[in-house]
């Protein structure tokens, strides 16, 4: 009954892809070629920072000892498999780097700021730093995620003490890493500009959305049943901490933007002139909409977090948000206007069908529980 | 047993039993249902029939209110009632109010929910409950969780309660009786109480009086006034030359001032003359300064007599006489910019083109007092 289902979804799932690849060939022959690397960059952000956020939630579970998200702990797992696909679509992102960030443009060499920075901002260095980040997050992907599959099969009590021995290494390189990931490759974009906060805030949207993909994912499994033992109440704390850190990035959002705002520095101010006024006002509305509004009005009473249906539209908000916050982040330095064409829908069906695909293999493997883990049976019986 | 019966109480060790016991009594309505238990047990509050907590929807409103109120409040002030513009921003500017709608909003929120839980929902103050004085107080605060089924009427069947809980899984079944009082109030508790009260204010006081005035070392606190800082015309260590303050840079011009040439009003009138045309906006602007600045003392038709009161034993200078008339413009300025016998100077009051303006105001007024005959055809 369910095998036919499946593979006629992962058909659909094909397709998609399939299509959205073509259309994104034609998108790098027939549009202009920063259009192109923008939506390339766009959607890795997208697909990287989903996978990122999952695999720090695992690391947060080591790190803290928390029990009752272990029944859960597979579904953020398997959403982690997203990094390894997006590590290698940001390395062929490589190739973009000379046409989208102005710092290696020849003119770069005329603008005084430009080249007070460019102990930082020069190829090799970014290249470096892109090669570290991306290692970091293979090796950490790769002990949490497979040694915990592994553990399925072993039953050995041994990873569950190495992991939680690992995550506070995880922590302090997790920070370095998603910082260097927000000033390279995000506000390397406009490389005058210079906020401290940007990576605490790109940290603040990738776990919120992180906890969102992880909430979709566990109400999907519970729904179809495969997550019998898993009841209201570890879905209610997973909707608890959604709350908690929605807040949080809007505070981190909106501080960041009413420092500059008080300050009105020149080199500061015009990031936000170019986001928040003219045709970007409605994109710069919609951040704080989908990405706080809806899902803090959702998600602040005990009923909205014991209903799947609420629970599942606040996380597909968050979601939404997440991917205006990118948007709106990195589609400004296009022009005035909001592009969004065929080329975008084409190069989201291509990336989005990736991802699916991606996190539907990562299915096929373990159980749907970490079985062998034995903090299980604890995070079973755990009382709120 | 003496008087009427609060209610009846059984003694339970199991937290799976108490619950059961609950599920089990509450629909034969003997009484309202209440549990005492030394550790929060899941599932009790549904068992004896506790509605979910109407507190949150409260907090929820009185922090939205709180926001609101907020806004409205710094959005009269900031741009309605005292409108000053702050570092060129809009009068309405809600990036600026935002970080204290948030924390009256948790104000609101907090004070709401701490303050309706004691008073509103938990009916607090509440001087001594019958439960306290029960023998079975000592279990309950220690490892025994109690049901009790207490009197909501007359017609309150205590042997029916009693046998309600032996027969669903009681250790032992106190009947508590209702609460009373002898003596409520005596002259002696209130006066200790007064005088308790009096002692801590007492030894408080001292003790910070104490610490600020005979340990200096180590104030509990720093005033404003003992803060490090520059006293204008005092010693000051900071420069090596002892000022509070570095003299100004010879030749140093005051910001929107040009330097002057001339040391006297007579100087002034042979090398400066008016640079600024006579049109209607400048001889209203030359009004109002002339009103402002100079007529309290040289009177509003420039005769010398001033609206002061006539105990001011100056005599201003009367501008239509003909000795005054006779002065160039330059004098005027100069006397303007320098002072003359009792007047101060007005450089810091007035700029240059308020300076030119009063005096084509000067001109005016003594033009009106002594018009010719082709001024009135």
């Amino acid at each position: 009954m369910t095998a036919p289902r499946s593979s006629l979804v992962r058909n659909i799932l094909l397709a998609v892809t399939v299509v959205g690849a073509a259309g994104t060939a034609g998108v790098y022959v027939s549009v202009a070629r920063e259009r192109f690397w923008v939506n390339w960059l766009l959607w890795t952000l997208f697909l990287l920072t989903l996978g990122l956020g999952n695999l720090f939630l695992v690391a947060l579970e080591r790190l803290v000892g928390a029990h009752w998200s272990v029944p859960m702990r597979r579904v953020p797992e398997r959403i982690a498999s997203l990094i390894p696909l997006a590590v290698v679509l940001l390395l062929i992102g490589f190739f973009g780097v000379p046409v989208i960030f102005p710092w290696t443009q020849p003119a770069a060499a005329y603008n005084p700021i430009l080249v007070a920075k460019t102990a930082w901002l020069n190829l090799p260095f970014f290249a470096i730093r892109l090669a570290v980040c991306a290692a970091t997050w293979m090796l950490f992907y790769r002990f949490y995620v497979r040694g915990s599959l592994r553990q399925d099969e072993s039953k050995d009590p041994a990873f569950t003490v190495r992991a939680r021995r690992l995550a506070p290494a995880f922590m302090v390189v997790f920070f370095f890493s998603v910082t260097i990931l927000a000033f390279d490759w995000i506000s390397g974009l406009e490389p005058e500009w210079y906020s401290d906060m940007f990576g605490v805030y790109l940290f603040a949207g990738t776990f919120v959305s992180g906890i969102a993909a992880m909430l979709l994912g566990v109400l999907s499994l519970v729904r179809r049943g495969r997550l019998p033992e898993v009841q209201s109440k570890h879905v209610y704390n997973l909707g608890s901490l959604g709350l908690a850190f929605t807040v949080f990035f809007a505070y981190i959002g909106f501080a960041q933007y009413m420092l500059i705002w008080y300050a009105n520095l020149p080199e500061e101010v015009i990031w936000f002139k170019h986001r928040i006024e003219g045709a970007w006002q409605p994109v710069a509305l919609l951040l704080p909409l989908f990405h706080f509004f809806i899902p803090f009005f959702l998600l602040i009473g005990a009923v909205g977090k014991k209903h799947s249906a609420t629970l599942r539209m606040a996380a597909l908000s968050i979601l939404l948000g997440h991917f205006v916050d990118l948007y709106w982040l990195v589609f400004p330095v296009l022009g005035p206007k909001p592009l969004f064409g065929w080329p975008e829908l084409a190069m989201a069906c291509f990336f989005l069908g990736l991802g699916f695909l991606q996190i539907r293999r990562a299915m096929g493997h373990g159980a749907d529980m970490p079985v062998g883990d034995p903090l299980l049976s604890r995070g079973l019986e755990w009382q709120p | 047993m003496s008087g009427a019966t609060f209610a009846v109480l059984g003694l339970f060790s199991d937290a799976h039993k108490i619950v059961e016991a609950a599920k089990q009594i509450r629909p034969r309505k003997l009484g309202r249902l209440e549990a005492y238990t030394p550790y929060p047990v899941h599932g009790l509050d549904r068992a004896i029939g506790l509605e979910p907590s109407r507190l949150g929807r409260l907090v929820m409103l009185m922090g939205v209110l709180g926001a609101g109120l907020a806004l409205l409040f710094e959005g009269w002030v900031s741009a309605v009632d005292y409108p000053l513009v702050t570092g060129g921003k809009p009068l309405f500017s809600w990036q600026a109010f935002v970080p204290v709608m948030f924390e009256v909003t948790v104000l609101f929120a907090t004070f709401t929910a701490g303050l309706a839980m004691l008073f509103a929902f938990n009916k607090l103050p509440f001087f001594g409950h019958p439960v306290l004085h029960s023998r079975a107080i000592k279990d309950i605060t220690r490892d025994k969780l109690a049901l009790s089924i207490e009197a909501i009427s007359a017609v309150f069947d205590v042997e029916a309660a009693r046998q309600a809980l032996f027969n669903n899984g009681a250790e032992s079944v106190e009947i508590v009786p209702v609460l009373t009082w002898d003596r409520p109030l005596s002259l002696v508790g209130l006066l200790r109480t007064i005088a308790a009260i009096g002692a801590a204010c007492l030894v408080a006081g001292a003790s910070l009086y104490a610490a600020e005035k005979l340990m200096p070392i180590v104030p509990p606190m720093i005033h404003m006034e003992d803060q490090p800082k520059l006293n204008a015309f005092r010693e000051s260590a900071f420069f090596a030359n002892r000022r509070g303050m570095r003299p100004a840079v010879a030749g140093t011009v005051a910001r929107g001032h040009l330097p002057t040439a001339f040391a006297t009003p007579e100087e002034a009138g042979v090398l400066l003359s008016n640079p600024l045309p006579l049109t209607q906006p400048i001889a209203e602007r030359g009004r109002k300064v002339f009103n402002d600045h100079c007529a309290i003392c040289h009177g509003t038709v420039g005769d010398g007599v001033p609206l002061l009161s006539r105990a001011y034993g100056g005599k201003p200078g009367n501008f239509l006489s003909n000795e005054i008339r006779a002065r160039p413009d330059g004098h005027y300025f100069g006397v303007l910019m320098l002072g003359k016998n009792a007047m101060p100077s007005y450089a810091a009051d007035l700029d240059e083109d308020d300076r030119w303006a009063a005096v084509h105001y000067i001109r005016i007024l003594q033009r009106a007092q002594n018009a010719k005959d082709e001024d009135l055809r």
